[in-house]
């Protein structure tokens, strides 16, 4: 069995019918929650050189540091997001996404209180006209999505991350 | 933490250098890697004064903020209302004239995508960002 990918419990006094449902709804979470990923690393991985503008618009990191996070981040987002369709890597790339919204989240709102006029550059110019509210109300689902996956997938109700007890063999 | 996250996430980090890297060879001539707006294709406010009538002024902020105020005798060319904009821009252009784009601040990224396009698809050549944007315009009146 890899043990790298999740594995699906089951014990033997376990609600099958109720188990698998929420099987296949967190599956259908975890199909869109990396599409939006995918996808947005794709539109920004399509013009590195309009992200790397958006990264510069927070004058938080210099130009030099920006510009190469530009043509990294958006191949890291589509990793992940991948990560979580297909289940390899699973825990990796819900940690690392996880950490990303929530270091974007804090520069959106520091970005907002210094009074800068940015655009939000997480969906590229997709984006652009999102004001400030949409933004962190769109970051606030994401984070708190990815948050209530990777508790469910850590706790093991259904679909755990544990070795599976029941297979002696591993 | 869990080793497993560790691992899995640094197997992650690696494999997103493949592309990014192999991304960055190919747009190694197309960047500017050690700053945001090379020194050619921005101006100050009072460079771009000085170039009096050779100027032409283009403001890329959104139709409200050009409305309240704007650099006299300045056109409106933002990317909302892009292919209507531009016609009326290039009717006013000839090729001796130097373009200078601004947008709010330093900070915004309007001017910056506007004269991007303006060299891109209209083949303009000497297309400039101002430095500071409109809140330096204002501070120079002072």
């Amino acid at each position: 069995m890899n043990s790298s990918s999740p594995v699906l419990i089951e014990s033997p006094n376990a609600d099958s019918t109720a188990r698998s449902k929420s099987y296949f709804a967190f599956r259908l979470i975890e199909f869109i929650l990396g599409g939006v990923f995918i996808y947005a690393g794709a539109i920004k991985a399509w013009d590195p050189i309009g992200f790397a503008n958006d990264i510069d618009n927070y004058k938080i990191l210099p130009w030099v540091i920006g510009v190469r996070l530009a043509f990294y981040l958006p191949w890291l987002e589509i990793l992940c997001g991948l990560a979580l369709i297909t289940h390899r890597f699973y825990v990796g790339g819900l940690a690392i996404l996880t950490a990303l919204v929530s270091i974007f989240m804090v520069a959106t709102i520091a970005a907002k209180i210094r009074g800068l006029d940015i655009t939000c550059g997480c969906f590229g110019h997709a984006s652009k006209n999102l004001n400030f509210s949409w933004h962190l109300a769109l970051d606030l689902v994401l984070l708190a999505t990815l948050l209530v996956v990777y508790v469910r997938a850590a706790s093991g109700n259904g679909l755990s991350l544990k070795k599976n007890p029941y297979d002696q063999k591993t | 933490m869990n080793s497993r996250v560790v691992r899995q996430a640094l197997v992650l980090v690696a494999l997103a250098f493949v592309p990014a890297i192999g991304q960055a060879i190919y747009f190694r001539d197309k960047v500017s890697w050690q700053s945001p707006i090379p020194a050619s294709e921005s101006v100050t406010v009072v460079q771009a004064r000085a170039w009096g009538a050779n100027a032409v002024w283009l403001d890329a902020r959104p139709d409200e903020e050009f409305a309240r105020d704007h650099v006299p005798g300045a056109l409106s060319l933002n990317e909302d209302h892009w292919n209507e904009l531009l016609p009326q821009f290039l009717a006013t252009w000839s090729p001796e004239k130097k373009v200078v784009v601004y947008c709010s601040s330093q900070s915004c990224n309007a001017s910056r995508e506007v004269a991007r396009k303006l060299r891109s698809e209209a083949q303009l050549k000497d297309v400039f960002v101002l430095q500071g944007g409109w809140e330096e315009w204002l501070k120079s009146k002072k």
